[in-house]
């Protein structure tokens, strides 16, 4: 079963059991983790779910593509080199990811 | 043996009409309704069923669009709300979507925070300088909308009064014959058609001249697709805005204990309250909230089953956000009023793809127009009743009268 922690700007940490095909997104909305809206439902059309990729997992998952590079130019909080849409981070069997919740998606 | 829960149901005083929401969604989590125009829908009810309908593509808007079939609705659904992207489906949603999203990302709304801010603290002045009783629909919540839309679409604000015009005019749904809102319509569509032409000849930094310079880069975008997109806009950008704002200053008025709390960290607090305010507001106008509508329906291409009830090949389905907003499973104690609930998943501006055009500003709005009134008017207090409008489909508030 794939495992993500979602870290909290103030450093709270929420560790979530997920389900291999769901996205980070779709598991922390589904989970009520705070601070990852995905109000578009994964259409990449909102930029609200924003989160900062750890480096031990920057090669788990396909690369930025173009749609996502251009969404990320739109979200609220500035984007770093490990910025990534989470709703384009589909978790599989066995994962264990990190991620870091922006300040802000809106 | 269970007794039937009531959908619709006639408006009753809002803790009954919460208690009542919870019964029928611990009942069932859809009723099948038939609508004055365009037959029956399936009206979803609970939380998690409307968002997993929302983000399911087998649901589509196309035989609306085309005109195959009538919109279920409870008044005859405006023609021109139909050309708009709304009822577009995918790759040609996808596709002039993420073009104007990228003009109302939460990015470029994060920019026109502070002269949001400057511009509701010179209409707040103007309050405070003709002094009295004060409408704050018209001195305030409208205003600030528009100015913040005129500025972003790159229409001179100077032309206020033309789209509250056109805008009343095409949400209307009673008291204005069609020929009256062809005629507006038709100015609009002419108004907007000159205004790109300029923008095309002389582009600035605005939405507008983005929109009119798409065909740059893609063959395809017409000024028959950038109309409805501006029309959409200027409709929907600010009637429900100027809406949720008023609704956000009288939610407040109407509770002295989470007024006072807001009063101690305005800034700070405008965030979550803003949502909360998406999601209880009408329950908070005084008056007594009744249930039956929705949102506007899709059609389901293929037999879906959505929580344990099948939605049938070519069934229409509509979210009902009343309901969904005061669902218990995602909302405890969705009856209370809580400027600080910080997981606040209502169904307000929709979800999934075709979730609010404009929700970024619209939160950008709601949160400096009730922050920046209370911070200069903590003694802000009601000085009558609101006026609200039922001729058209929006049903605002068009007095709010305020003293301090």
């Amino acid at each position: 079963m794939p495992k993500v922690f979602y870290t909290q700007p103030d450093g709270r940490q929420d560790v979530i059991e997920a389900a291999a095909g769901d996205s980070v997104m779709q598991t922390a909305v589904r989970n009520g983790v705070s601070g990852i809206v995905g109000q578009c439902g994964g259409s990449l059309s909102c930029a609200t779910c924003h989160v900062f990729l750890a480096e031990e997992n920057a090669d788990d998952f396909a690369p930025v593509g173009d749609d996502e590079d251009e969404m990320l130019d739109c979200a609220a909080t500035e984007r770093q080199d490990n910025s990534r849409l989470s709703c384009q981070l589909i978790l599989r069997e066995g994962h264990e990811v990190h991620v870091t919740i922006p300040e802000t998606q809106l | 043996m269970t007794t039937h829960i009531e959908f619709p149901f006639a408006p009753r005083p809002p803790a009954e009409a919460v208690e009542h929401l919870r019964r029928l969604m611990a009942d069932r989590p859809m009723t099948k309704v038939t609508m004055p125009y365009g037959g029956d829908v399936w009206i979803v009810h609970r939380n998690r069923a409307a968002r997993q309908i929302l983000s399911d593509r087998r649901f589509v808007r196309e035989p609306f669009r085309t005109g195959e079939r009538e919109v279920p609705f409870f008044v005859p659904f405006p023609d021109f709300l139909r050309t708009t992207l709304q009822f577009e489906d995918p790759p040609q949603h996808t596709r002039l979507r993420r073009l104007v999203q990228k003009a109302i990302s939460p990015r470029r709304v994060r920019d026109m925070r502070d002269s949001a801010v400057a511009f509701a603290g010179e209409l707040i002045d103007g309050m405070i300088a003709r002094g009295g009783v004060r409408n704050l629909v018209a001195e305030y919540a409208v205003p600030l909308p528009i100015e913040m839309l005129s500025s972003l679409l790159g229409v001179p604000s100077s032309d206020r009064e033309k789209f509250e015009r056109w805008s009343s005019s095409t949400l209307s749904v009673a008291g204005k014959s069609e020929q009256e809102i062809a005629a507006d319509m038709g100015e609009l569509a002419a108004y907007m058609t000159g205004l790109i032409a300029k923008r095309r000849a002389e582009p600035r930094d605005d939405l507008l001249s983005s929109l009119a310079h798409a065909h740059e880069r893609d063959e395809t975008l017409t000024d028959a697709e950038i109309l409805p997109i501006a029309f959409l806009l200027i409709v929907g950008g600010f009637d429900n805005t100027a809406n949720f704002l008023t609704t956000g200053v009288l939610s407040l008025l109407r509770s002295d204990e989470q007024r006072e709390l807001f009063l101690t960290d305005p800034d700070g607090l405008a965030p979550t309250a803003a949502e909360e305010v998406l999601r209880h507001g009408n329950f908070m106008m005084g008056g007594p909230v009744g249930g039956g509508g929705g949102l506007v329906p899709f059609v389901a291409t293929e037999d879906v089953v959505i929580d344990g009830q099948l939605i049938a090949a070519g069934e229409a389905v509509s979210l009902d956000p009343g309901a969904a907003n005061h669902d218990p499973d995602v909302v405890p104690d969705p009856g209370r009023f809580d400027i600080t609930r910080t997981d606040n998943p209502h169904l307000m501006l929709s979800y999934g793809m075709h979730h609010c055009l404009g929700a970024p500003l619209a939160r950008m709005e709601l949160q400096v127009g009730l922050a920046e009134i209370f911070k200069r008017l903590p003694q802000l207090r009601l000085a009558g009743e609101p006026v609200v409008r039922h001729d058209v489909l929006t049903q605002p508030m068009t007095d709010l009268p305020v003293t301090w």
